[in-house]
């Protein structure tokens, strides 16, 4: 039994990892732009792509060092043509280009890369289990949660210390004051959006390596990030990380008991906090709107 | 009694004290001003007034009832009024609509909310017009609010106040924005409403306020610093201090 | 009678005249009656979802949800309780509405993109429910086994099974029903306070609206429709999808209302044929159909946010 629920844990634990880190990229975008991304799986599956397509020339190793900025590039293109004409209006506009983009993404990947999924190899030793006995935990899932360890802690440390950092925080408080300061906003909102793609890259590099690529491996991700969101808190991205988890965790442990129900309860979970607490776990009044 | 008792009212946000101690009433008839330079939380002040926010402490008392921290709609619906220093309107519903929808959110019966027409209730569109005459706009009642000038839009932003009928009369700086030959009509206007109804004023330009207030209210750094009618405002030192700056008197 | 109004009873007439005279007008152009049909009751979803989001001025992206609610509650009706096409109808209605009522009531605080993404995580619920419990709504194949029945008045059975025309002027009369009250609805005051809502929120309630309590009975109305159109959309193809609460379909919706033009009252219909038959055409043209909707979405956001009948206006103006 207890086998069972560790191997369960530990299972939502690393999925958590997983949603914090496409979630945290999706709350970066959020907060400054007020902009839902829609198309952040669709950068998901392109950061995969990437990273299958450059391997054989640079290895496992350069495509997860390659992948995501690469990604984050295509992701300032998109801002810059597509996102920036919509900031001044309505939220609706921006969801629904969004929205298209996604579709756009995913068929544009299947018709480059077609529609049968991709085989990504990674180096032999992470494929390894820790041991016999904790077999669920193969070398690779250790390293993805390694990697985002690695990538949220860098993250919250750009955050906090760097210009940057500081002036993205400022501007999800109060845009209006940050832009009367003389900073550029439009370069902020970019290089924020560049951000979140780069974790979805990241995520997608990932992904690929556990769950397989194809096209369509974004959306399953995208709604468990939402969920993570709201129930952190829309505004907080300490939120964010601690949502991520405790869906991946409370999935985790449901599929111990009632698998079938394992997805069920997120979104009960997210009905929960609604009801209960209706700003999220760590989130702020006022950041509702 | 006076219509309107204000005991004392502090807000805080936080450590920041924008409104200190403040009393003031009005009474019935009476055209009360509040001056003050920017900053001295005037507009919180009304913000308290009309619910949006509920002061630290102190009371409000209107008509002898306490409506302290009555939030906003509740207090449309006991008689008080307001408008607004940034033009607050519809655009694009036509001027007529949104002096309609004033006087009909005030109705006490809201029968035939969901399936009357809107030009079946005569009394409203009635009084909509009447008060589109008041301020002088009835001439453009078909025409949607933003087609008309920042001008008559403050004069609209006054019609509407005054469509729902109000107990007291919240105007917050009425002639703000406005040229000089737009703020001398804005004056004659709060002239023909004074002693009709019961009426606060903030306003900046001293003199659409000293003409005819009957008492005014000095307001610095969040408390009343002087208080009382318009020749002895003019008088006070302190408050020529504070705010006048030694312009000398009209 | 003033020029405007005047200029207005042609429009209507002619509106309907064309809905009327459609199963004839179509066939010569290539079309066909079930399209029309279709069409209908996807521009009637579209136009329930612009009451909530032209008028009001509410973000509800998972409308769609209330849609497949309406659609599974009609077949679930016909295959287990009783073949009659009326309780269908009033069933799925009721489904949908229902359950946009109840969440109503839990989101109707939130605004903006937070309203958003509640509606659509919601949206998400009931999708994932259909999906789930297979045993009751066939799952990812979809509800099947059930059809629309034909009508009895008493005096004369109206075949809406086998007739295409038949079931074709049966949709448009319910149609007709729920345009009627959503006119009815808009014209109210209370049509007047979903706008001031939608144009200025903090002065609606400083005039005394009830501002929570206004958007909950918008939200809840056009839940209600959603499920009705829902209903006739089983009816349709005598099919419930799960796809149908996915928030794609939402987005669909929205789509239709936004090129259309969302701040008119017919423009969403207008908005559905032209969505439906440019999807069709595609999917019918290439295999990438879904990147030219994307393309679409797109396109229409970035140059032609007003729709077709707010750049018509515009042309006029």
């Amino acid at each position: 039994m207890t086998q069972l629920l560790l191997f369960n844990v530990t299972n939502g634990l690393i999925i958590g990892a997983f949603y914090v880190l496409m979630a945290l990229g999706l709350s970066l975008i959020l907060n400054l732009s007020n902009v839902i991304n829609f198309a952040h799986g669709g950068f998901l599956v392109i950061g995969g792509y990437i990273a299958y397509t450059i391997t054989p020339y640079i290895g496992f190793w350069g495509a997860l060092l390659l992948a995501p900025p690469l990604t984050a590039v295509i992701g300032l293109a998109v801002e810059r043509v597509l996102i920036r004409p919509l900031y001044g209006r309505d939220p609706l506009y921006s969801l629904l280009l969004t929205f298209g983009l996604a579709f756009m993404i995913e068929d544009g990947t299947r018709f480059i890369w077609g529609p049968q999924g991709k085989p990504v190899t990674i180096p032999a030793f992470l494929a390894q289990p820790l041991s016999n006995d904790l077999f669920f935990i193969t070398g690779y899932r250790l390293f993805m949660v390694a990697v985002v360890m690695i990538a949220v802690t860098l993250l919250f440390l750009l955050l906090r210390y760097t210009r940057l950092g500081i002036r993205i925080r400022a501007g999800t408080l109060d845009l209006e004051t940050v832009a009367a300061l003389g900073i550029n906003v439009q370069m902020l909102r970019s290089l924020n959006f560049a951000v979140g793609i780069f974790l979805a890259g990241l995520s997608g590099v990932l992904a690929a390596g556990q769950l397989g690529l194809e096209p369509t491996m974004g959306t399953g991700l995208l709604m468990p990030s939402f969920i993570a969101i709201i129930v952190g808190g829309i505004g907080s991205l300490p939120g964010t990380l601690v949502g991520g988890l405790l869906i991946g965790v409370a999935s985790g442990l449901t599929a111990v008991f009632l698998p079938a129900a394992s997805e069920a309860v997120i979104y009960v979970m997210m009905a929960v906090v609604l009801l209960i607490r209706p700003r999220g776990l760590f989130g702020e009044e006022g950041m509702m709107s | 009694m006076n219509v309107l008792e204000i005991n004392n009212v502090t807000k805080r946000f936080g450590n920041l004290v924008a409104v200190r101690d403040v009393s003031l009433s009005v009474a019935k008839g009476e055209l009360c001003a509040i001056i003050g330079p920017n900053g001295a939380g005037k507009t919180t002040f009304f913000n308290l007034l009309t619910g949006q926010h509920a002061p630290t402490s102190g009371r409000i008392v209107f008509d002898g009832r306490d409506i302290t921290g009555t939030p906003p709609h509740g207090i449309a619906h006991l008689g008080i009024a307001r408008s607004f220093q940034r033009t607050s309107i519809f655009p694009t519903l036509s001027l007529l609509d949104n002096v309609w929808l004033a006087a009909f959110a005030r109705q006490p019966s809201w029968r035939g909310l969901a399936w009357r027409r809107t030009d079946r209730y005569p009394e409203l569109a009635e009084r909509a017009m009447a008060m589109l005459d008041e301020v002088g706009l009835a001439g453009k009642a078909g025409e949607p609010a933003r087609a008309i000038s920042h001008g008559e839009q403050r004069q609209l932003e006054l019609a509407i106040a005054l469509a729902a009928t109000p107990r007291l009369l919240l105007l917050d700086e009425p002639a703000a924005g406005l040229s000089p030959d737009e703020t001398q009509k804005m004056v004659a206007l709060v002239r023909r409403l004074k002693g009709r109804y019961n009426i606060i004023l903030i306003e900046h330009k001293i003199d659409v306020v000293m003409s005819r207030s009957d008492r005014i209210a000095v307001m610095h750094f969040g408390g009343v610093i002087a208080e009382g009618p318009p020749a002895e405002i003019q008088r006070n030192a302190e408050v020529r201090r504070a705010y006048l700056g030694g312009i000398a008197p009209p | 009678m003033s020029a405007e109004s005047t200029r207005k009873l042609i429009a209507l007439a002619a509106i309907w005249i064309t809905l009327l005279l459609a199963p004839y007008w179509m066939a010569p152009l290539g079309g066909y009656t079930a399209l029309a049909t279709r069409v209908l009751v996807l521009g009637l979803a579209a136009m329930s979802v612009n009451f909530l989001l032209g008028f009001t001025g509410v973000l509800s992206f998972g409308h769609a949800a209330y849609f497949g609610l309406g659609a599974y509650g009609a077949g679930l009706t016909l295959k287990f309780l009783a073949l009659s096409t009326p309780l269908a109808l009033v069933a799925g209605t009721l489904l949908g509405g229902v359950c946009g009522a109840i969440l109503g009531t839990l989101i109707v605080r939130r605004r903006g993109v937070y309203f958003a993404m509640v509606t659509i995580a919601f949206g998400q619920v009931f999708y994932y429910i259909a999906f789930q419990w297979s045993s009751l709504t066939g799952g990812d194949d979809g509800l099947r086994g059930f059809s629309r029945q034909p009508i009895d008045f008493g005096f004369f059975k109206l075949d809406i099974l086998s007739s295409a025309d038949n079931f074709y002027f049966f949709v448009l009369f319910c149609f007709a029903l729920v345009v009627a009250a959503m006119g009815f609805i808009l014209r109210s005051p209370f049509g007047r306070t979903m706008i001031a809502i939608r144009e200025n929120e903090r002065r609606s309630r400083f005039l005394g609206i009830p501002v929570e309590r206004h958007i909950w009975i918008a939200f809840t109305l056009s839940c209600f429709f959603m499920g009705f159109a829902g209903a006739l959309y089983a009816l349709v193809n005598n099919f419930a999808d799960p796809r149908g609460l996915h928030y794609s379909q939402s987005g669909d919706f929205v789509m239709m209302a936004v090129m259309g033009g969302m701040r008119s009252f017919w423009g969403p219909l207008l908005g559905a044929a032209v969505f439906v038959v440019l999807q069709d055409y595609l999917s019918s043209v290439t295999v990438n159909w879904m990147s030219f909707v994307g393309l679409l979405f797109v396109l229409v956001v970035l140059f032609f946010p007003r729709g077709l009948l707010g750049f018509i206006q515009r042309s006029k103006a």
